[in-house]
């Protein structure tokens, strides 16, 4: 619900926005670009207003005239001088940025504390939940507003102004000033725009010099969705319809969000579908006129009409249709589209147990078979070439997902296929397979469920069975890296059974298992416990004959081979591997990248027995062993509830990347999630302020537990967006700089997390003891960055401080850089310095070769930049950042409060040097940094 | 009532387009007077009637209007004193606005625009009342866009919207060109009538010599941007239109004379 009435709500404050865009684009005929900056001037204006204490409303005021002035600057550019009105937005919109960064005097400003018009709404709420509070507010300013704008566009001005746009040969023969008009108009669309970045701001918490980016294209969306649903000539209608594309524009987000559409697409979906509903009505009224002129008939006003109802009518359907094939279809249940392929070695008790708990589970999710999904459920009766010819048959029938159950299909399975996802289960060891080095690390296309099997568990149901003194027996391949690790696990847990003793052997290949089986009978063994190893398994029948004959019970820890002949088995529920290999296929299917689901294992142990092998060896089974036995029949116990965590990252870049996998990688580390039965879900906002907003209404809407977001801005709208759910932050340059916190420990209450300055200071630190003579360090940064702002403030504390001469040149983008490198050059600098700026980070290359050419030595906040070229690196090490930001989540999840645990400062300092620079300069790297160094450049 | 002196419009000048559109005219109209100007294409008729409008500013020269030198001032500025019906029927009325809305525009011609409801049902009455002149059963069409009315229909509206506030000064550019000849005999007569019941002073530019004759006090001729022939009233009822077109005749035959003549001249000697 919230995750559609917060959609609603944005719809509201950016319906605003698709006035002036209409205003602009509709009634003066104009394509205004200066929205995307004058967005932002609301913004800009609205947020230094509320913190200096300004009253909201004239705030506001500031933010309408302030986002006109620009409006008018374009229009005046546009009719005073003749300039093409496209450029005269483009010129003004490009100026709008340094004016928008002037009035901030930062790229970012929060407000999550400050008082507001959004803060001064909730106060008068009397009790609704907050968000159905503000849509109704909304609901009723916008509808005063619609009421107003409508009556301007019906008053002698309003009529005036619309002949101006629609016939401005006319509207000067009856006197009307154009020029002035126009200029009128785009300065009322301007302030209306500027309102919108007001309200955006004050809702979201922030300000930031990004958000307005595709200001534009929205705008043209809603006004264009509008008219395609409420097309009308009342002016009334025409309003409304403004303020319904808003709404349904919004709406389309959430869905697409809803829905799991990957947000990359998002923008996509937008271009093309306001295409289509641009060029649709025109093409069936070209296609209308082209026929009635055959017929010798011209096209008459109401045929014209008619065109383009027809043409609103298609358009419809064919936006339907795009979503049907865009989302997913499981949202429209009776249009099956979606086909997965399932194929099992053979017909074999748990490989069915897994194929019926992976379509069980998938039912549950609203996958119904013959509905809205087609599986091709396949056995390929043990023969590994019938496995190949299934799997030509999904490629044939083209599959969205395959599913294999048991190892050797997944083998075949990703030999052969390598675009279309595949999850496997029931797999003991992908990695032997060559699916993967690592959880995370794997295939692209591949993922899946996996176990090896705890040998506490095995050892349990070995003593059940063989009750008193015994000898048991194993044999292992020591060149088998995952059996050594097996035996050594058998061997620490017999020491913990006093009764137990371990008998060992050896082999180098399957031909010696037999013989190594009766050496181990002849030392006297009461059985034998196999642990997994591909070789001994592989001459497991050999194994089985020789204990028939010696009637000795095989235990194994492979529930696959027990109908071979073996006693017991302990492993996992496969059951269950179906159930999980159902989650992460949901997965794949709601848009996610296989390469990105980090490979799982198995949840739930199984031990199962085989009744008539007891019943030969004589072994009573006892009635607890049999409750405990999956194939004697009964399942175990159902889970208790799981819990989600969400983790929300800004954008895609380098460091992001890294803390997120660290944040991955020690949540899983830890056991935590498996102990809590806790699922992660990685969420990305593309770097789009709007889609973050929606990512965190979606959060909460679906009621995570736990929050962790990577990168300031992520923090931001997620301090905003909830103020319930636990959340944990990190890789954040200044936590307190977001308006979160005031100090460590004084923070907002469901919140904490792990704060990394760069270690500005230390690389710093560096220059001055590897040259003591230099003089003037050079640094190039952009001001629109938050963090590269922080950064170029410490450098110079630093600078002062280790008596350097600091020579700064801004650049708004990365093809200035070069220039602004040429300016310092010229102006004569010793040392080179960039920090945490992103703009800059993408020249490194090119600086560092010019800077090699002028000696110049160059030093960076990032080690990865010695492999591009630089000379000395301190950096923060982010994959550190997001370790230490998911032990502070476990913590939480511990059951601690956010409010009690302060935020950590926490900057892992690591270091990069390149000792074939250091040669080139003469430099000797004391040992002590080359001994600290993680990268080193020779 | 109009004043025009040595008048002179080049357009692209100093190019391979230039265009010697108004080579020094000089008029002079009295209040009320009705004059039709005939001219062969690209005699510079229109420019004379935008420079009149404001659309196009002289070179030089000077125009006067009811004694007020108004050579500097814009076109939306002279909209005050003069009003104009365009040859394209499209051009003069907004399409996808309303018949009143855009009656509405034309009866604020001159006035301020306030914000102020636009169609009040006493314009709108007011409204009904002068469409009703047109005969051309609009009365109750008051709300439908001008875009859905036929040429000749919305060409008969734009010379009610340019009479609706009596304008100093009508300027009518070959309004009935485009139109069918039903049409074209409808707008003419009420064309005639408008000017005639409001006693209005009127430039009419036309193609038809027929119309020329028979419409108005006075005919100019033009040609070449030049003003060539000046025919008052009683010289104008002996003509024919076939008198006019040996006007025409002659003028070609000598013009091809000297034009030939001058450019040897000029051969010989630069």
């Amino acid at each position: 619900m919230e995750l559609w009435l917060g959609a609603i709500n944005l719809g509201f404050l950016y319906a605003f926005m698709a006035m002036g865009v209409f205003i602009t684009f509709r009634i003066h005929d104009f394509p205004d670009i200066t929205v995307d900056g004058s967005f932002v001037t609301g913004a800009a204006m609205t947020a230094v207003g509320i913190v200096s204490g300004v009253n909201p409303w004239l705030a506001l005021s500031l933010s309408f005239l302030a986002a006109a002035a620009a409006g008018a600057a374009t229009a005046l550019i546009h009719t005073r001088f003749a300039v093409n009105g496209l450029l005269a937005g483009i010129l003004v919109m490009t100026a709008l940025y340094s004016i928008n960064l002037h009035i901030m005097g930062r790229s970012n400003i929060p407000l999550l504390s400050e008082p507001g018009l959004i803060a001064w709404a909730k106060n008068l709420n009397p009790g609704l939940p907050s968000e159905i509070w503000l849509c109704l507010l909304f609901g009723a300013a916008i509808a005063v507003f619609w009421f107003l704008i409508a009556l301007f566009f019906r008053t002698d001005f309003g009529i005036s102004m619309r002949a101006t746009g629609n016939n401005p040969a006319m509207a000067a023969a009856s006197g009307i000033p154009v020029n002035a008009m126009k200029i009128f108009g785009v300065a009322l669309a301007n302030g209306l725009v500027g309102v919108s970045g007001s309200l955006v701001t004050q809702y979201q918490g922030f300000a930031d010099i990004g958000m307005g980016v595709g200001s534009i294209v929205f705008g043209l969306a809603a006004v264009i969705i509008g008219e395609t649903l409420l097309p009308a000539k009342s002016i009334w209608i025409q309003a409304l319809s403004v303020i319904a594309g808003s709404i349904v524009f919004r709406l389309m987000v959430a869905l697409a969000l809803y829905v799991g559409l990957n947000p990359i697409d998002l923008k996509l979906m937008t271009a093309l579908f306001v295409l289509l509903i641009l060029i649709a009505p025109k093409w069936i009224a070209r296609r209308r006129q082209t026929s009635a002129a055959l017929s010798g008939l011209s096209l008459t006003p109401s045929g014209y009409k008619k065109a383009r109802l027809v043409g609103a009518l298609i358009v419809c359907a064919l936006a339907a249709a795009t979503a049907v094939v865009f989302f997913r279809p499981a949202f429209f249940a009776g249009k099956p589209t979606i086909r997965v392929g399932i194929v099992q070695l053979s017909d074999h008790a748990v490989l069915n147990m897994t194929r019926n708990g992976f379509l069980e589970e998938m039912a549950d999710r609203g996958y119904q078979n013959g509905e809205n999904v087609i599986f091709y459920i396949e056995d390929a009766g043990g023969d590994m070439a019938t496995v190949n010819s299934i799997l030509d048959k999904f490629l044939q029938k083209k599959v969205d997902l395959i599913v294999t159950i048991s190892t050797g299909c997944t083998q075949a399975a990703i030999n052969k296929i390598k675009e279309t996802p595949i999850v496997f289960a029931t797999v003991a060891n992908p990695f032997i397979i060559g699916a993967g080095q690592s959880d995370t690390d794997h295939l692209p296309n591949v993922t899946g469920v996996y176990g090896a099997i705890p040998m506490d568990r095995m050892m349990e149901l070995t003593g059940a069975l063989l009750p008193g003194k015994i000898k048991i027996g194993c044999i292992w391949d020591p060149a088998q890296v995952n059996a050594v690790f097996n035996v050594r696990q058998l061997q620490a847990q017999i020491k913990k059974h006093p009764d137990i003793r371990f008998v060992g052997a050896t082999v180098t290949g399957s031909a010696e298992v037999q013989q190594a089986a009766q050496a181990l009978v002849h030392k006297g063994i009461d059985a034998f416990v196999l642990v997994t190893d591909n070789i001994v398994f592989s001459a497991l029948d050999s194994i089985i004959k020789v204990a028939d004959i010696a009637k000795i019970p095989v235990i194994l820890s492979d529930i696959e081979r027990l109908s071979d002949g073996a006693l017991a088995a302990c492993g996992y529920d496969y059951r269950q591997s179906g159930v999980q290999a159902a989650h992460l296929a949901d997965r794949i299917l709601k848009g996610e990248n296989p390469a990105d689901i980090p490979f799982e294992r198995y949840k739930k142990l199984t031990i199962a027995v085989n009744p008539d092998v007891a019943a030969r060896l004589g072994i009573a089974l006892s009635a607890k062993l049999l409750a405990q036995a999956t194939l004697a029949g009964g399942h175990p116990q159902k889970d208790g509830p799981s819990k989600r965590l969400a983790v929300f990252v800004f954008s895609d870049n380098y460091a992001l990347e890294l803390s997120t996998q660290g944040i991955l990688d020690e949540l899983r580390r830890s056991g935590v999630l498996k102990k809590h039965r806790i699922t992660v879900d990685v969420k990305n906002a593309q770097n789009d302020y709007a889609t973050a907003q929606a990512i965190i209404q979606d959060i909460v809407r679906q009621q995570y537990d736990y929050i962790i977001t990577a990168s300031s801005l992520a923090l931001q709208v997620t301090a905003n967006g909830n103020k319930t759910i636990p959340h944990i932050f990190g890789t954040v340059t200044d936590p307190y700089r977001m308006g979160v916190a005031k100090t460590a420990r004084d923070h907002l209450p469901n919140l904490t997390g792990v704060a990394t300055f760069q270690p500005v200071e230390s690389a710093v630190s560096a220059m001055r003891a590897l040259f003591p003579k230099a003089k003037r360090v050079g640094l190039i940064w952009n001001p629109a960055e938050a963090n590269s702002e922080a950064c170029t403030l410490k450098a110079r504390e630093a600078a002062k401080k280790f008596n350097f001469e600091l020579v700064e040149k801004t650049v708004g983008r990365t093809d200035e850089v070069k220039d602004a490198l040429a300016a310092l050059l010229n102006s004569g600098i010793d040392l080179f310095f960039t920090s945490g700026d992103n703009t800059v980070i993408l020249a490194s290359a090119t600086l560092a070769q010019i800077l090699m050419e002028h000696n110049i030595p160059y030093f960076t906040n990032d080690p990865a930049d010695i492999e591009r070229g630089a000379f000395f690196s301190v950096g923060a090490d982010y994959h550190s950042v997001g370790v230490e930001t998911a032990k502070m989540a476990i913590r939480v999840i511990h059951g601690e409060s956010p409010k009690d645990i302060p935020i950590r400062e926490y900057v892992p300092e690591t270091i990069g040097v390149s000792v074939k620079l250091a040669d080139r300069y003469g430099v000797k790297i004391p040992d002590a940094y080359l001994a600290k160094a993680a990268v080193i450049r020779r | 009532m109009i004043q025009l002196q040595s008048i002179h419009k080049t357009f692209h000048p100093e190019t391979l387009n230039e265009v010697r559109a108004l080579r020094g005219i000089d008029l002079q109209i009295r209040r009320g007077e009705f004059v039709t100007i005939i001219g062969t294409n690209g005699s510079g008729k229109s420019t004379l009637l935008n420079v009149l409008a404001g659309t196009v500013r002289p070179d030089s020269g000077k125009i006067v209007i009811g004694g007020k030198d108004v050579t500097r001032q814009q076109e939306h500025q002279r909209a005050r004193t003069i009003a104009r019906v365009f040859q394209n029927p499209f051009l003069g009325t907004a399409p996808d606005m309303t018949i009143a809305e855009n009656l509405l525009i034309a009866s604020l011609r001159g006035k301020r625009r306030h914000l102020r409801i636009g169609l009040s049902s006493a314009r709108k009455n007011r409204f009904r009342e002068q469409i009703s002149r047109l005969e051309m059963q609009l009365e109750d069409r008051l709300d439908h866009l001008i875009g859905t009315l036929s040429g000749g229909q919305r060409q008969a509206v734009s010379l009610l919207m340019a009479v609706l506030n009596k304008p100093d000064v009508l300027l009518l550019d070959e309004h009935t060109a485009a139109l069918d000849p039903k049409s074209a005999a409808q707008v003419l007569a009420l064309t005639r009538s408008f000017i005639e019941s409001e006693n209005l002073t009127a430039f009419m530019v036309t193609h038809s010599m027929s119309q020329a004759l028979d419409l108005g006090d006075r005919t100019l001729m033009m040609h070449k941007g030049e003003m060539i022939d000046d025919i008052s009233a009683e010289e104008k009822k002996r003509l024919t239109v076939d008198d006019l077109l040996d006007k025409f005749a002659d003028l070609r035959k000598a013009e091809k004379l000297t034009d030939e003549m001058l450019e040897q001249l000029r051969r010989e000697y630069r």
